[in-house]
């Protein structure tokens, strides 16, 4: 049996995820079990989602806590959490980076494989949702599901054109993986902070929220107030009769650039 | 009636302590915010289960959605016994609250006009619990209990006019706004302080999830739902004396607002036309309203 966990946002479809892989999986012959993990997931938000596969059926009920297998479909979560946290010794981490495995930061006897799952997002869905994105890279760094089974999932979730758009995304994160390789740094993961989901009240800073970052050009800018005036979060605050972005409290919503009359401010994909 | 702001008369002061833990481009984050910049610091705020839109920092009491009326009833009261009449005693609840699980003892708290603000950010739907349909949600709207299926597509009924269900009761003032409106929403807010009593605001608060549309959109759906008068913002004093508050020449079409929101995806021609002879027939009603002066149903 093999025990998976995905780490990702409210709104990048870790939950769908990880019903796909299940779904797969059983299309393949084998047994298989989606355990979502519900708080208050806001958009946005960090949440988790459990798979088992195995070869007889799953009588397991409790929540993967040694995964074999970890997926994470946001680049930046492995900067707020430990991600590869309760990982098996040789276990694998397939992470949404732009980064070469060598390059990551994460620690322990474990092996690694990255895809810009992002990029491929933007550019197959035109939205920055990772979810299916990130199952061909699985398929093909772990050997299973097949992707005609993967296929065939996506097309029953997704029927018609959303479904070929999910289905060319898979392919290209299938060709685009980097190889398996074991972790540049070895020491123990010795992090043991808890695995947290979404939850209410203040948050500290919430820049890795964000997909896009908004960034002003006051030479353009009129002092409208829009954006201040727009902004759920007060991210955008007045200061000598300009704004300025605070940017631990920006969740990339995108409200104040849409708002701007004069367009002056910029959206863009920050490089991590 | 409420006195017309422009943008540099909103407060500076926030009174939202942020970043906070709602989703990307929540509506109902905002209305908080712009809600209670226009309070002031001056207030006692009670929560029933909803969303997390934005804390402030108030003192502060949760309770149960079937005693908010009772819980803001009791604080207006023992304020009152202490002497500090002077605090404001909020309710900021969720649609579920207002218009269906809390409704008894607001209905109540309205019956006694006790000297409270009731106010609702109107998300149309239990979003805190997944979208599941309110009474605040809207005819044909999909939600996870009101599904698209082969039968059966969406809500089948209409969502209850809550603000005219309020005025019935007599009270001193009950507005809807909306956070695509900011200025109208404070102007509301700075009037209904200097009144005594029971007051309501009825705010739309639109939601990118439960709504499905790209929450960069939020205020240009809040606008849209206003421009084609299926959002129409106006204020009722004592159960009667009626005004709308923006009355453009021509409404927009209906299907400019239901088109970008997936949960109207599924609509067929015969739905959209229903939404637009409604949303015609209750605008004619509003308009003759605001020429009497007197809300008429
Ligand atoms: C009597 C009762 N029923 C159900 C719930 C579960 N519940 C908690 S929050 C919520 C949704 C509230 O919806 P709404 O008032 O519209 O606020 P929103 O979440 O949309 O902001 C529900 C159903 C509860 N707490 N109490
Ligand atoms: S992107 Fe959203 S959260 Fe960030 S500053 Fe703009 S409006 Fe505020
Ligand atoms: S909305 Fe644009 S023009 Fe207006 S204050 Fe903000 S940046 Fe300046
Ligand atoms: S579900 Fe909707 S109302 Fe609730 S926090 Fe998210 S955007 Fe706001
Ligand atoms: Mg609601």
């Amino acid at each position: 049996m093999i025990g998976i966990r995905i780490h990702g946002r409210g709104g990048q479809g870790a939950v769908t995820a990880s019903r796909l892989l299940a779904d797969a999986s059983f299309r393949d012959g084998k047994f298989s079990q989606a355990i979502p993990m519900y708080g208050t997931e806001r958009r946005g938000a960090p949440l988790v989602a459990y798979v088992r596969i195995d070869d007889v059926r799953v009588r397991e009920r409790e929540l993967v806590h040694e995964p074999d297998v970890v997926i994470v479909l946001d680049p930046l979560l492995s900067k707020e959490q430990s991600v590869a946290s309760g990982l098996k010794k040789g276990g694998l981490l397939i992470l949404n980076s732009k980064l070469p495995p060598e390059k990551v930061e994460i620690a322990g006897d474990i092996k690694i494989a990255t895809v810009d799952a992002t990029k491929i997002a933007l550019e197959t869905l035109k939205r920055p949702i990772t979810n299916t994105a990130i199952l061909g890279a699985f398929s093909k760094s772990v050997g299973y599901p097949t992707m005609e089974s993967i296929e065939k999932s996506i097309r029953k979730q997704f029927p018609g054109r959303v479904g070929e758009m999910n289905i060319a995304a898979i392919h290209r994160s299938y060709e685009e993986v980097t190889p398996v390789v074991q972790a540049t740094h070895t020491e123990p993961v010795v992090e043991e902070s808890d695995i947290a989901v979404g939850g209410y009240g203040v948050l500290k800073d919430v820049s890795s929220w964000r997909v896009f970052t908004p960034i002003i050009d006051l030479d353009k800018c009129t002092g409208c107030r829009s954006c201040w005036l727009f902004c759920p979060e007060t991210a955008i605050q007045w200061k000598d009769d300009r704004p300025e972005i605070e940017y631990h409290k920006c969740k990339g919503c995108g409200i104040c650039v849409e708002e701007c009359p004069v367009k002056c401010i910029a959206f863009e994909r920050v490089v991590v | 009636m409420s006195e017309r702001i422009n943008r540099l008369q909103i407060p500076m002061e926030e009174l939202t302590i942020t970043p906070g833990s709602a989703c990307q481009g929540c509506g109902a984050a905002l209305a908080a915010r712009l809600v209670f910049k226009a309070i002031g610091p001056n207030a006692i705020r009670h929560r029933i289960p909803c969303c997390p839109d934005s804390t402030t920092a108030h003192p502060s009491a949760n309770s149960v959605f079937e005693s908010g009326g009772a819980m803001l009833t009791g604080t207006w009261r023992g304020l009152k016994a202490i002497g500090r009449t002077d605090v404001q005693v909020v309710g900021f609840f969720g649609d579920g609250g207002t218009y269906d699980i809390g409704f008894q003892s607001l209905s109540a708290a309205a019956e006694r006009n006790e000297n409270i603000w009731v106010i609702t950010k109107d998300n149309e739907a239990y979003m805190n619990t997944g979208n599941q349909r309110s009474g605040a949600t809207p005819i044909f709207a999909r939600t996870s209990t009101t599904p698209v299926g082969s039968v059966i597509k969406g809500k089948q009924m209409r969502k209850k006019k809550i603000a005219k269900i309020f005025a019935a009761h007599g009270i001193p003032y009950i507005a809807t706004t909306s956070v695509g409106y900011p200025e109208d929403l404070i102007a509301k807010i700075n009037y209904g302080k200097t009144v005594e009593g029971f007051k309501m605001l009825i705010i739309q608060s639109p939601c990118p999830v439960g709504w499905r549309y790209d929450g960069s959109k939020t205020i240009a759906m809040a606008r849209l739902g206003v421009q084609t008068g299926i959002w129409p913002l106006f204020e009722i004093i004592d159960g009667e004396k009626f005004k709308l508050n923006y009355k453009p020449r021509e409404l927009k079409p209906v299907t400019e607002y239901l088109k970008p929101q997936a949960r109207f995806r599924h609509l067929t021609d015969e739905n959209i036309s229903l939404i637009q002879e409604d949303t015609a027939k209750e605008w004619e009603t509003l308009l003759k309203s605001d020429e009497l002066g007197r809300v008429l149903l």
